[in-house]
């Protein structure tokens, strides 16, 4: 009996132990990096990008970034932006990787007063748009990409309804909308946090009034945007009951790209292209990289064609390029917006605390 | 009351039991909060320890805390009773069934219960209290019912011989009984609530706000390093304070004789009515969240489809490839192996030290204090600590299982401190009055009682990594996520797709975690059933 | 004279497995019964269905000449006394052997002096307070009497009370239990295996009859060692 508890014990480490081992060995081998796993391999030809939890980009660039510099490229995450940004500062001059992507123009005053970033110049930082080309904080940020947090409609439930949908923000507070729009909160959401610095931006010092109003209206707040789109929006998919709900501007083609087979011809959704923010990504250089050759090389090949024309799709953001081509599904389905609305990072840098607290005595949160 | 005094002739190497625990937790816990609170400071944080907002903010949270661990435990204790002490067709299942709610990523969770309540439950305070209780049954039922489970119930015999009704029996025999076990379980509930940050940010409202999602805002939105420093500080008092009086009401909780008792038959009659109610009521509470999940995935465009679960194999909608959804399964079932060893290595030898004096007693309170630890802080600090020269551990992908097993460590030595404490330490001076030299003689004493919950705590070790988010996308490499980063991902964009798959996701998530829950109280179970038959 | 206790063709036995049929006898007033019999042949399982944990296959159980046989055991006034002490582990002496009065209604104060008159003639005076920890095997086992002897019992069951205990100590407790026995004037059902206990203690000793086919052994745990 003792003799059989003993074996069956060993066999039970055993199996534990190869699988862990297993676990190692394949964890080491992943393809999608090409790394090896080893440490030490990493200081000759490997550069390490930081990036937020939404980055993605097709794994045939990164390979071909790899044959073009003989660089392994190695993409860790650390959270979302704001936890990106937040531990790229408390590292600052010693940084945890030689590049970051990923930083928007909410958070990045923060991160260049901290500093953070070693000034770049792109080879292809002629090619941006023009209203971006300026957008460098001295050379020290380059524009990636750029988005529009805007209200999305679920235009079924307003066909369905006979009521025109609204149309600018001043619409969200008339009584045929009562009840009928989830909105994100600003302290625990990008797109929330967005779509607050949007009316304080429209609104100037009366914002408080117009969110007052909102909340009369029966605005609902979500704590994230998967709760928001997915659990309470109409067009979610999950029998949400509000029609309206802050999102992306580039919502409706996702929508055609992530739907099943049978792809619909349209997406069930369209943008409110009134009282957008205007959202920009930027890559720079750490300072104090330990790769900094390499940094820039990424920096390099964020901005190349290839890497601006996989954007789109990858992330549902536009290319900060001016001569990349969109894909079809963006240019019939994703919305335009004229006029965004846009702060200044120093003003956003210096106002948040107080607007967040005023947005939380405001809305009882 | 001789609760926490060592055996006289323990083993020598049981007084070293805590120096590898203490290793552990100076290196991955202690260690980056130092670099972290060097880099930061406090600076005029320290105003945020007298601000009347963070106060509120905590006497909100104590309250919504407290209501959910009464929940848990008033839902929990029944539970811990059918799932761990009688023997019936399907019992392992229900026992690992109330384990998976505890695993669920906190947004699958919230998912689940919008699925199943609609949208017209209102956000708050309700809800909140709910979700936490439902999360952490498995707390209670685990450590309660390991307890529960060699509880000797002749001892609600003799007082019914002596006049007592059951339920007077229950309380003044039963529960004095399993008070360690519960008081150790009603500790980690209500810290597990009050440190809340996913249900409270999904499913709350203003009045459940906690000083987690205070942490967070501070980091990672108004990027006020030293508020945030100050309100983990107040987090990390309170924290150890309530952990502090749930060890002390386990450590008075006396010895009795336990014996490695047989699973009992289902009563006849009315009681055995009863329990086969509790069994059904039990499963059916924590499955109506995952069945909604399930019926999430088998749905499309409004009718019934397998569509979700054949895109299983790779989703590359577009040109996007997040990976492929099963790819993720090796990378967490391998995390969930790694933490389980390395916790249930360090949590098993801190609640040993417990059984020996002085110092290690230290270590065995120290060991719970990853708990009070605010997510956020540990994170950066890990980061700072181990993710750049001269020692950078990120690309080992030691630093994910670690983190988890920081998380899972203190569940252990909640798991088997009190089983060791319950365990009569006369054992082991009968084995040594027979001659056993004094490593013979611990193994023979103990050696039962630890492999039961051993395995025990490594089964939910594993769970708590399968489950864990925040770790896994904070300080893991890109390429290589987790199913519950995954699900998240797939949550983070639109469609029916996505939903549809992260559904059919969730629902492996929950086989997963099932099988290897199963697999393991198998394996606990034969070894008791083997003790039982050598006594 | 009304038997204290009786059995009247009673079947014992788990569910639909019997272990022994036809059991009849009678306890008279102040008298002490020895039960024998081997290992397994369900002295156990008779006590625990007369005391009512487990319930009767048939037959009746009567006590004081009232068919006890569908009453709850805390309404049985059978006390029971097994192998180990069993004391409750969170109570200390006094609050252990006061258990049963207090929860018959009677007030803390009294119940703690009849604890006091009962642990004293035990020869356990100063232990009063004493954690139940701290109690050598005999004096566990003498406080576990005295709990069961508290309440007055209509019937003392032992259920191999002594075996545990090494033989000496076992000696010198058949005696004193006897003596408290007959001093609280109770009646008393001593099981055990060995004749020679049962002879000292017991004025008449009876034994279990075989089971038609012989069955496992008593309340469906493995039998301890003998």
């Amino acid at each position: 009996m003792a003799v059989s508890r003993i074996r069956r014990t060993t066999g039970l480490v055993l199996i534990i132990g190869s699988l862990v081992l297993t676990a190692a060995c394949s964890s080491g081998g992943g393809t999608d990096a090409g790394t090896t796993g080893s440490p030490t391999a990493a200081e000759a030809g490997t550069v390490t990008l930081l990036a937020h939890d939404s980055f993605v980009v097709s794994e045939a660039l990164t390979e071909e970034f790899t044959a073009a510099t003989g660089l392994t490229l190695e993409v860790v995450t650390a959270g979302d932006a704001g936890t990106m940004v937040a531990g790229a500062i408390l590292a600052a001059g010693s940084p945890t990787a030689d590049v970051m992507f990923g930083v928007d123009n909410t958070l990045a005053s923060r991160a260049l007063d901290a500093g953070v970033f070693e000034a770049y110049k792109a080879t292809d930082a002629a090619r941006l748009r023009p209203e971006l080309a300026g957008d460098t904080a001295d050379g020290r940020l380059t524009p990636i990409d750029f988005g529009d947090v805007c209200i999305n409609i679920d235009d079924r439930y307003f066909a369905d309804a006979d009521v025109a949908a609204p149309t600018t923000l001043d619409d969200l507070t008339r009584p045929e909308f009562k009840d009928l729009l989830v909105v994100e909160d600003p302290g625990t959401s990008s797109p929330g946090l967005a779509f607050l610095l949007a009316t304080i931006a429209r609104y100037g010092d009366d914002w408080t009034d117009y969110w007052q109003r909102l909340r009369d209206n029966g605005v609902s707040v979500a704590g994230s945007w998967t709760d928001a789109y997915t659990g309470q929006f109409s067009a979610g998919g999950s029998g949400g009951t509000r029609p309206l709900v802050v999102s992306y501007a580039t919502s409706p083609p996702a929508e055609i790209v992530y739907a099943s087979d049978p792809k619909p011809t349209r997406p069930s959704t369209s943008v409110m292209t009134d009282g957008c923010y205007r959202q920009v990504e930027y890559a720079g250089v750490l300072a104090g990289a330990s790769n900094p050759d390499g940094a820039r090389a990424v920096v390099d090949w964020l901005l190349s064609e290839p890497v601006q024309a996989d954007l789109p799709l990858s992330m549902f953001v536009f290319p900060a390029r001016a001569d990349v081509p969109l894909p079809d599904v963006f240019t019939r389905f994703a919305a335009t917006v004229p006029a965004p609305l846009q702060l200044d990072a120093q003003q956003v840098a210096e106002g948040l605390p107080d607007w967040l607290a005023e947005w939380g005595a405001v809305m009882g949160r | 009351m001789g609760g926490g005094d060592g055996p006289l002739n323990a083993p020598r190497w049981l007084g070293w039991a805590w120096a590898i625990p203490a290793a552990f937790l100076a290196a991955f816990l202690v260690y980056p909060v130092i670099v972290l609170g060097a880099r930061v400071g406090l600076g005029d944080g320290w105003s945020g320890l007298t601000a009347a907002s963070t106060w509120q903010v905590a006497g909100l949270a104590a309250v919504q805390a407290l209501a959910s661990t009464i929940l848990a435990l008033v839902v929990g204790i029944p539970m811990a009773n059918v799932v761990s002490r009688y023997r019936y067709r399907g019992r392992a299942l229900a026992q690992a069934m109330v384990t998976v709610p505890f695993v669920l990523p906190t947004v699958v969770v919230a998912l689940a219960f919008r699925s199943l309540l609609g949208s017209g439950v209102p956000q708050g305070f309700a809800l909140v209290v709910v979700a936490h209780a439902y999360v952490n049954l498995a707390v209670v039922a685990r450590i309660v019912g390991a307890q529960w489970a060699q509880h000797d119930d002749r001892y609600e015999n003799v007082a019914r011989t002596l006049g007592a009704t059951r339920w007077q029996a229950f309380v003044t025999v039963t529960l004095p009984g399993l008070r360690g076990a519960i008081a150790s379980s009603a500790a980690v509930v209500f810290v597990f609530s009050f440190t809340s940050l996913g249900i409270v940010l999904l499913l709350g409202d203003s009045t459940t706000r906690t000083l987690e999602s205070q942490i967070l805002r501070q980091t990672s939105v108004l990027l006020d390093f030293p508020g945030a420093a100050a309100t983990a500080v107040i987090q990390l008092v309170l924290v150890t304070g309530v952990l502090l009086a749930g060890a002390m009401a386990g450590r008075r909780s006396p010895r009795r004789t336990m014996r490695p008792v047989a699973l009992r038959p289902v009563p006849a009659g009315l009681s055995g009515i009863v329990v086969r109610v509790a069994v059904a009521t039990t499963v059916i509470i924590v499955i109506a969240p995952v069945a909604a999940l399930l019926l999430d995935s088998l749905r499309a465009g409004g009718a019934w489809s397998t569509a979700w679960w054949s895109a299983m194999g790779s989703v590359d909608a577009g040109t996007t490839r997040i990976g492929s959804p099963l790819g993720a399964l090796g990378m967490s079932l391998g995390y969930a192996l790694v933490t389980a060893v390395i916790a249930s290595i360090v949590g098993g030898l801190a609640a040993v030290a417990v059984l020996s004096r002085g110092r290690a007693r230290v270590v065995a309170l120290l060991a719970i204090a990853p708990l009070g630890v605010s997510a956020a802080t540990l994170g950066l600090g890990t980061l700072l600590a181990f993710g750049r020269g001269p020692i950078d551990l990120r690309g080992t992908g030691l630093l994910v299982p670690i983190a988890h097993a920081l998380v899972a460590v203190p569940l252990v030595v909640a798991v088997v401190a009190p089983a060791l404490r319950a365990t009569d330490s006369r054992r082991l001076a009968v084995a040594a009055s027979l001659g056993a030299r004094p490593t013979r003689a611990f193994v023979t004493a103990y050696g039962s009682v630890l492999r039961v919950v051993m395995l025990a705590s490594a089964a939910l070790a594993g769970a708590v990594s399968l489950g864990e988010f925040g770790a896994a996308s904070f300080l893991a490499r890109a390429g290589n996520p987790t199913v519950p980063v995954q699900i998240v991902r797939l949550l983070s964009r639109p469609g029916e797709e996505s939903y549809g798959v992260a559904a059919a996701l969730a629902v492996v998530l929950v086989a997963l975690t099932l099988a290897l829950v199963l697999l393991v109280d198998r394996f606990g179970m034969s070894a008791l059933q083997r003790s039982a038959r050598t006594a | 004279m009304t038997p204290r206790l009786a059995a009247d063709d009673l079947v014992i036995g788990h569910g639909s497995t019997v272990i022994a049929a036809g059991i009849s006898f009678e306890v008279m007033p102040r008298e002490i019964v020895a039960v024998v019999g081997p290992s397994g042949s369900g002295k156990s399982t008779l006590l625990a269905t007369l005391a009512g944990v487990i319930p009767a296959l048939s037959g009746r159980v009567l006590v004081d000449g009232a068919d006890v046989t569908q009453v709850p055991i805390h309404h049985r006034g059978i006390g029971m006394i097994f192998q180990e002490p069993l004391l409750f582990p969170h109570l200390d002496v006094t609050d252990n052997v006061a258990y049963g009065l207090r929860r018959q209604g009677m007030s803390r104060a009294e119940a703690n002096e009849r604890a006091a008159t009962l642990l004293q003639w035990l020869g356990l005076a100063g232990y009063e307070r004493t954690s139940v920890d701290q109690l050598s095997g005999g004096q566990a086992q003498r406080v576990a009497l005295a709990r069961a002897l508290a309440p007055r019992p209509a019937v003392l069951l032992l259920d191999e009370p002594f075996s545990a205990l090494d033989a000496d100590l076992r000696r010198r407790l058949v005696i004193e239990v006897s003596e408290a026995l007959r001093h609280e004037g109770t009646a008393a059902i001593h099981v055990t295996h060995d004749l020679a206990e049962a002879a000292a203690m017991a004025d008449r000793v009876i034994t279990v009859p075989e089971a038609p086919e012989s069955g496992p052994s008593a309340l469906g745990r493995p039998a301890p060692p003998a």
